[in-house]
């Protein structure tokens, strides 16, 4: 029987990232912790929380989960991470969910041939671009890898538009919208000559499927179906690493996105 | 211009120009409303495809405009000749006391011309539409009379084509007899970049631009942003007015999947229109309007936007309906122009931009 880990969680964690559900969800592999010291430390990823996560693992948590960080400078966390052998989670609104490794395998099978990839996060009126945009190149850099030629080339109240281009020259469009008429959502729709991938990823709020379609001369792929929030998936991720003594790729997948970001005019 | 025209009799149709369009979209549209149009006059320059069209309609045929004009037998002209001849047949099957003409987009090719035609049709009271036909396609009009005050509170606009080349629907929907030859760019030259994306807006945009300008209200203050080429043939264009954000996307590659759609999107509310593909009869488009968690969906319908393109005209032609106004036929054309003209400009300063880095 594998060992259960106590949780803790700052309550704008708990709140952003659905702490309290996701353990209900995972009863044999976490529990909240009766005590102030606990296995599992929750943050929110507000602006700071890598002294946040480091201050957490200096006090001996064995696993980290940082929900929706900000772009920051992740080089000294993930040092004290590796040096004490701590897994430290991002549980990332869009780039976390479980159909991401499906979806990562369908673009760069056919990235080398596309033609154009076109991609529009959408979030609620009112929330920040900058926030919506750091969430969309998590997602979208997820599954292409770096891009080259990243800027934006608008942004305002109601949503930005950027630009980039993949490895083979190809044209990159990011639109982020800001707006209260549909749900929340990532869609990406990467084009080659005899056909695609689309993906579309919901919101973490609940278990909803992403859905990642190949389409060929043959016809068209539903991959399965995962119902399970980015929150679980997160986690299931975090209990992994932590039976096995991992450490998970997270920091460094970060840095490199945080270098693009701030390139971002 | 109306006249007295017998309910029980179909109207007379000509149509200068009998290639895949004619062939592919209008014929078969026009054998969906034998009650209301019968085709009379084929011309083409070619006489061999202009006598074998007119065969399968049972029409008359010619290789010249002033044949089919001169031909009291048609009623409505339509113009599916090259770009170049719109403006010119357009004028004349108005000076040739015509109840009513269609002409394919664009029916201009600069604001002299459009300002030109607008003051024959005016002069003769020849009611003219332009070929632009998702405005009349059932779906974006049940859209327009469902949409409230979205027109003027959307921020973002996008427009989405994904086609395959034209073939392959022109086969669905008839037996084509010619096809103008393809060719092989060099997409390193910079000036068949600019033309491929000029041709891109003009040719294939051009579509949705009318439904852009609709929710855009200074379309006046456009700027385009960026503009990219997609191989084979398609472009990235990020388009701004000081109150919207516009995305066009277009790709024709080899895929078998079309997706044709027109999003617009408010901080309320959305609209998403996804239209069939050309060339076959398909139905109309479905609109998707949504607030919140609230979807509305309308349609889709039994006819596309072609079939309504003509079941306008013949209402036009006996009066029973009133023709777009001249001013919104040259503001669609002159929409579509500036963003032609920016984005040509657009390249040209990337590319001068580029240049100067390598230097």
């Amino acid at each position: 029987m594998s060992h259960t880990y106590t949780v803790k969680a700052a309550p704008e964690a708990q709140a952003a990232g659905a702490v309290a559900l996701v353990v209900a969800s995972l009863p044999e592999s976490f529990g909240p912790a009766a005590e102030a010291k606990a296995d599992v430390v929750v943050v929110s990823g507000q602006p700071g929380w890598t002294i946040e996560a480091a201050t957490a693992i200096d006090e001996g948590a064995r696993g980290i989960v940082v929900v929706n960080p900000a772009p920051e400078n992740t080089d000294s966390l993930a040092a004290v991470a590796e040096r004490s052998n701590t897994a430290v989670v991002l549980d990332q609104r869009w780039a976390s969910n479980p159909a991401m490794p499906a979806a990562e395998d369908a673009v760069r099978t056919l990235a080398g041939r596309a033609a154009m990839l076109d991609s529009v996060a959408t979030a609620p009126a009112g929330t920040s671009a900058g926030e919506v945009l750091a969430d969309h190149l998590a997602a979208v850099v997820r599954v292409t890898g770096p891009l080259d030629r990243l800027r934006v080339l608008h942004r305002g109240p109601q949503g930005y538009t950027a630009t980039a281009v993949l490895a083979n020259g190809a044209p990159v469009a990011l639109q982020g919208i800001l707006s209260d008429a549909r749900p929340a959502a990532l869609q990406l729709s990467m084009l080659v000559d005899d056909g695609g991938v689309s993906l579309t990823l919901p919101e973490p709020s609940a278990a909803w499927p992403a859905r990642v379609k190949v389409t060929g001369p043959h016809g068209e792929l539903l991959l399965p179906t995962l119902y399970e929030s980015a929150h679980r998936a997160t986690w299931r991720r975090l209990k992994e690493h932590l039976d096995a003594g991992t450490v998970p790729s997270d920091l460094r997948r970060f840095a490199e996105l945080t270098e693009s970001v701030s390139t971002l005019t | 211009m109306s006249s007295h025209t017998d309910a029980t009799r179909p109207l007379g149709v000509g149509i200068l120009g009998a290639g895949p369009v004619t062939q592919a979209i209008h014929l078969p549209s026009l054998a969906r409303l034998g009650d209301l149009l019968t085709v009379r006059h084929i011309m083409d320059v070619d006489p061999s495809v202009a006598g074998s069209v007119a065969a399968r309609v049972g029409a008359t045929h010619s290789t010249s405009v002033e044949a089919l004009l001169s031909d009291p037998a048609v009623e409505i002209v339509a113009i599916c000749s090259p770009h170049q001849f719109h403006a010119e047949q357009v004028i004349a099957a108005c000076r040739a006391g015509k109840k009513a003409v269609l002409c394919e987009k664009p029916f201009a090719m600069n604001a002299g011309e459009a300002a030109r035609i607008s003051a024959v049709s005016a002069e003769t009271g020849v009611p003219i539409i332009v070929g632009a036909m998702h405005t009349f396609d059932p779906g974006w009009l049940a859209a327009q009379d469902n949409w409230g005050d979205l027109p003027e509170t959307t921020h973002t606009i996008r427009s989405s084509i994904v086609l395959p080349p034209n073939a392959r629907f022109e086969d669905f929907a008839t037996e084509i007899i010619t096809r103008p030859a393809g060719g092989t760019p060099d997409y390193s030259d910079p000036e068949v970049i600019k033309g491929a994306l000029r041709g891109g807006i003009m040719g294939l945009a051009i579509h949705d631009l009318p439904l852009i300008r609709r929710f855009t209200p200074d379309f006046k203050d456009i700027e385009v942003l960026e503009a990219r080429h997609v191989r084979p043939f398609g472009y990235v264009i990020s388009l701004r007015t000081p109150t919207r954000a516009i995305e066009l996307r277009a790709a024709m590659n080899n895929t078998w999947k079309p997706e044709w759609s027109f999003e617009a999107v408010s901080d309320a509310a959305a609209l998403r229109i996804d239209f069939t593909p050309s060339y076959v009869q398909a139905g109309s488009a479905t609109a998707t309007l949504t607030e919140g968690t609230k979807t509305t969906v309308l349609g889709p319908f039994d006819h596309n936007g072609y079939e309504g393109e003509w079941r306008e005209l013949a209402a036009l032609a006996t009066g029973a309906k009133q023709p777009p106004t001249a001013q919104t036929l040259i503001d669609d054309l002159t929409f579509a122009l500036d963003i032609a003209d920016a984005t040509v400009a657009s390249l040209e300063t990337q590319h001068a931009v580029a240049e100067g880095i390598r230097a």
